[in-house]
């Protein structure tokens, strides 16, 4: 019986999947706890520095009349926009990536709908691969860093983005990535990081003295904010590597389930077929005898 | 008594949040202490020795390798890149006397001020 042999087969093959999916999703799980206590250690002092730049812009656009700090000004219509994008650098972990890239995408519409051009830099092989398909032009891309984050290479990489921006490329900086909120959700989250525009932060406390220095005025605010950006795109990549462990484990999790519920169903047809082929055998035997006598 | 909120916090998490009376910072350009109600100050840490006493005159003792601190009328934040408790409101951490020291050791700071903050965890009762 050719159709027996057949599902046998399939429901072979189906169980070996199965298997594989299970082991990714305990992978995951494993690493998902470890990616998770990084990026919760590190959220506080994201979290902090973020503040404390807050007060810093709001007690510059208080104290000063006409703002000429580069990295603080508001720009009404940007020319030039960058977009930092974050990926995974593996798939099978359901519609992780592809949220940010129709992020991205929305934005990318956005922009282009008020006259700005927009550049790309992206990091990850999912956001690489997508857009070289789509032939957009990608203006930097990094690839292994989303899976293991490096703090050098990731300030290496948004430095040559403030430069850009510094030397007057770029008028706004964003960054995309999709971030971890709890073992079965993530979100998309867009940090505007440059300019930082001082009127968005009137709302934070602001203290009433005026801010002062120590020791030199531009270097120490110089310095605090090169920091400020290398750690949002730290925080970043940990952040999604984090959510990009909790997506994996997720989809890992709902392909064992539909893999088991088609061994399941496959069964029932496998032992229908077996039945059938019993019963066709029989009446066979049955009528032979019964034309015999 | 008035009180200050103090936070020390790392890239590996939050080694101190609560409100003190009195902090004392190891800015560059030298120690200074911050009362409630101080002016605004941005200012560059040093490798050393932060302290401060909480209202019920508890003393805090925390050995950082640099960063920064915000100082607002009614907050000190720093952020650091490396800190380790050695006093807290419980008493003194023995066990970390060793972990403070290397920590200061391996601060990218001048042999003074690393030699200054060494002597002082030595003589932390």
């Amino acid at each position: 019986m050719a159709g027996l042999k057949d599902i046998q087969r399939k429901i072979k093959s189906v169980k070996g999947t199965q298997k594989t999916t299970r082991a990714m999703k305990l992978v995951s799980s494993a690493k998902l706890r470890r990616a998770e206590q990084v990026a919760k250690a590190s959220k506080a002092y994201s979290i902090k520095i973020t503040e404390m730049i807050e007060e810093i812009a709001a007690n510059i656009a208080k104290s000063q009349d006409e703002i000429d700090h580069p990295y603080f000004k508001s720009v009404a219509q940007p020319k030039v926009v960058d977009i930092v994008m974050v990926t995974s650098d593996k798939g099978l972990c359901g519609g992780f990536n592809s949220q940010t890239i129709k992020q991205v995408n929305t934005l990318i519409a956005k922009f282009e709908g008020e006259g700005a051009k927009v550049r790309l830099r992206a990091i990850g092989k999912k956001a690489i691969a997508y857009y070289k398909f789509q032939q957009r032009d990608m203006l930097d891309q990094i690839d292994g860093l989303s899976s293991a984050p490096d703090y050098q290479e990731a300030a290496e990489f948004i430095n040559k983005v403030v430069e850009s921006y510094l030397n007057n490329e770029t008028d706004r900086v964003v960054i995309v990535h999709n971030g971890y909120v709890n073992m079965i959700t993530q979100e998309i989250k867009i940090d505007n990081i440059l300019p930082l525009d001082p009127n968005e932060f009137t709302g934070t406390s602001v203290s009433t003295s005026e801010l002062e220095m120590e020791p030199d005025d531009d270097s120490l605010l110089e310095e605090l904010l090169k920091r400020f950006f290398e750690y949002t795109i730290y925080y970043a990549l940990l952040d999604s590597l984090a959510a990009e462990h909790s997506a994996r484990m997720q989809a890992m999790d709902a392909a064992t389930t539909n893999a088991k519920e088609m061994v399941k169903n496959l069964t029932v047809k496998y032992n229908k077929a077996r039945q059938e082929a019993i019963t066709t055998e029989l009446i066979e035997i049955i009528s032979g005898v019964e034309s015999m006598k | 008594m008035s009180t200050i909120k103090l936070e020390i916090v790392t890239p590996h998490g939050v080694i101190y949040d609560g409100n003190v009376s009195v902090v004392t910072l190891c800015g560059k350009d030298g120690e200074f202490g911050v009362l409630p109600g101080h002016a605004s100050l941005v200012s560059l840490l040093d490798a050393g020795i932060i302290t401060a006493t909480t209202a019920d005159k508890k003393e805090i003792v925390v050995a950082i390798n640099g960063g920064y601190a915000k100082v607002s009328e009614e907050k000190v934040s720093t952020i650091v890149d490396g800190a380790v408790a050695i006093k807290d409101e419980t008493g003194k951490l023995s066990s970390n006397l060793e972990k403070a020291k290397e920590l200061l050791k391996s601060a990218q700071t001048s042999d003074t001020a690393i030699a200054t903050a060494v002597s002082k965890v030595d003589t932390i009762k």
